[in-house]
């Protein structure tokens, strides 16, 4: 499987990285993500998933180590071309969501990166379409639902048209419906996915790869099915098993 | 709704309602930051014993209340919190300056008493301006228009951030205080042991969440130093009736400022 990856987008060699001096959040990561690959960061509450994702947009650049985003590397200068490529979708999408309207809002980025306004237009109509959210475009950002601001506030990233998505942990505070709705979208998208979460049924239903990280290490990175069926790696590293698996993993021991 | 969820909420209406589609609303924002900051020279420059030529300048308010259906009573109960104020500005006036001006009825009218209620006319009218303008613009279309007179790229965007910290900081507070109320029954407001930690961890809360607003801003290409090239909104195009809007009320308010017109209606009535 490895094999066929052709095109790498992301990789981090030996990456160290703590918010304070003699701290470290992260300890010595190395790992690549290849071209559309859909993979899960699992890990329990504090292991450093949030901070992995934050290293790959550049929001932190003095880690140790290399961070190399399409063969350009982390670094201060390169930021914007970096972030044209990546869309990191936040855990909180107030923090996302801060202009009056969803239309205001989706057209943020591409105006700030200068495109024509019938450009900006066309891009934030598109994003939207994208997440079948259209009838959404001029309402106000405070009146939509928890599953609706998730919803706009991936399509805020999607009118870069990026290559990559990363997503800290999206199903939070989603009901069942909504959640459903977000699984079916994100399977339809073909980009390189990231996403991470300590909700493991929806890493299952969206992830094909999983790298389990514990106090800042990677554990295991391997196959969904291998990890999130594994109840004592799992469980030795502050997760559960997924819900559905409870009781029955039997069933997919084989 | 108590007082924080209330602010919240009229927050949120204003809002929206400056975001609407009334027709004031769909004149560009800069037409109408310029009429209101004219009318606001303009209406502060009267002299301080003109009160009828300076009744006359309501007229601005009055027409844009009642073409737009504006509604006033709303109005009247937001800017309440600075009516006090307004009629504080001049309360000295009667005692510092007891010239006698003239006569109503058979009462003698000093100047102090005139120029005590040009003062507060001015502001009366200078509020009401600014809340029409406010209501009918949206934060970030103002922002454009402040860009478009050249005011620096960085003040501009401070103003829009400032807007966006007032919201957030309101609604983090609610959630605090709210958080507290459940686990203080029958308490009135927040006992004053708890107001440093509670004080400390609001700041720091919304801090927080100032930041990470400012980070995906930053993931979306905003960069602040680069300043110039920020848009706010879409650029609005003034049709041929908004330049009309903007010359009528541009010599029309001029004229109101150099012709007494209601001592003019007045002496016509007097004479009739
Ligand atoms: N801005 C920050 N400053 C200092 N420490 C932080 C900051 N953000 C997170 N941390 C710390 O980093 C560790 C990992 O956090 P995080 O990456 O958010 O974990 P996860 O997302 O896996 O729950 C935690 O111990 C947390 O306290
Ligand atoms: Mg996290």
């Amino acid at each position: 499987m490895r094999e066929k990856m052709s095109h790498i987008h992301i990789t981090l060699s030996n990456v160290t990285f703590g918010y304070e001096k003699n701290q470290k959040i992260l300890k010595d990561i190395t790992l690549s993500f290849g071209e559309n690959e859909r993979v899960g960061i699992i890990g329990a509450n504090g292991a450093g998933k949030s901070t992995l994702l934050k290293l790959l947009v550049g929001l932190y650049t003095d880690f140790e180590g290399s961070i190399r985003v399409e063969e350009i590397p982390v670094e201060k200068k390169m930021l914007s071309r970096i972030r044209e490529k990546i869309g990191y979708v936040f855990q909180d999408s107030d923090s996302q969501l801060f202009m009056s309207t969803v239309y205001d809002d989706v057209a943020f980025a591409p105006r700030n990166y200068g495109f024509s306004e019938e450009e900006v237009e066309r891009r934030v109509n598109e994003a939207l379409e994208a997440v079948h959210i259209s009838y959404l475009r001029d309402r106000h950002t405070y009146k939509l639902s928890g599953g609706e601001k998730k919803l706009a506030s991936i399509a805020t990233i999607l009118s870069m048209t990026p290559d990559i998505i990363l997503m800290d942990e999206p199903s939070v505070a989603l009901d069942p419906k909504n959640r459903r709705n977000l699984i079916q979208i994100l399977n339809g998208f073909g980009h390189l996915k990231i996403i991470a979460s300590h909700d493991l049924d929806f890493i299952m239903d969206t992830c094909s790869r999983v790298i389990l990280i514990n106090h800042g290490r990677v554990i295991k990175d391997g196959p969904a099915g291998e990890i999130l069926t594994d109840k004592e790696l799992l469980e030795s590293n502050g997760l559960e098993l997924p819900l559905r698996f409870t009781g029955r993993e039997s069933l997919f021991s084989s | 709704m108590n007082k924080l969820e209330n602010a919240v909420y009229e927050m949120n209406l204003l809002e929206e309602q400056a975001g609407g589609c009334g027709r004031l609303n769909s004149l560009p924002a800069l037409f109408k930051v310029i009429i209101t900051v004219w009318y606001i020279l303009l209406t502060v420059s009267f002299h301080k014993y003109d009160i009828f030529g300076l009744l006359g300048m309501g007229i601005y308010p009055l027409v844009l209340f009642l073409i737009y259906e504006i509604p006033f009573r709303q109005c009247i109960k937001r800017i309440k919190i600075i009516l006090p104020f307004l009629l504080l500005a001049g309360i000295a006036n009667p005692l510092l300056d007891k010239n006698i001006l003239g006569s109503l009825g058979n009462r003698q009218v000093s100047g102090g008493v005139v120029s005590m209620a040009t003062l507060m006319l001015k502001g009366l009218f200078t509020v009401l301006a600014g809340y029409l303008l406010i209501v009918s613009t949206s934060i970030e279309k103002i922002c454009g228009a402040l860009r478009k007179f050249h005011m620096p790229s960085i003040l501009v965007t401070m103003i829009l951030l400032i807007y966006r910290y007032i919201s957030l900081l309101l609604k983090e507070t609610n959630r605090v205080m709210q958080a507290y109320a459940l686990r203080a029954p029958g308490q009135k407001g927040v006992g004053f042991k708890a107001w440093g930690s509670l004080a400390g961890l609001l700041l720091l809360r919304s801090m927080d969440r100032a930041e990470n607003v400012y980070e995906s801003m930053c993931l979306r290409g905003f960069d602040g130093s680069r300043g110039n090239s920020f848009q706010y909104t879409a650029e609005q195009k003034a049709k041929p009736a908004d330049y009309i809007w903007l010359l009528l009320w541009g010599t029309g308010l001029f004229s109101l400022r150099i012709v007494p017109l209601l001592t003019i209606v007045g002496s016509l009535l007097v004479k009739g």
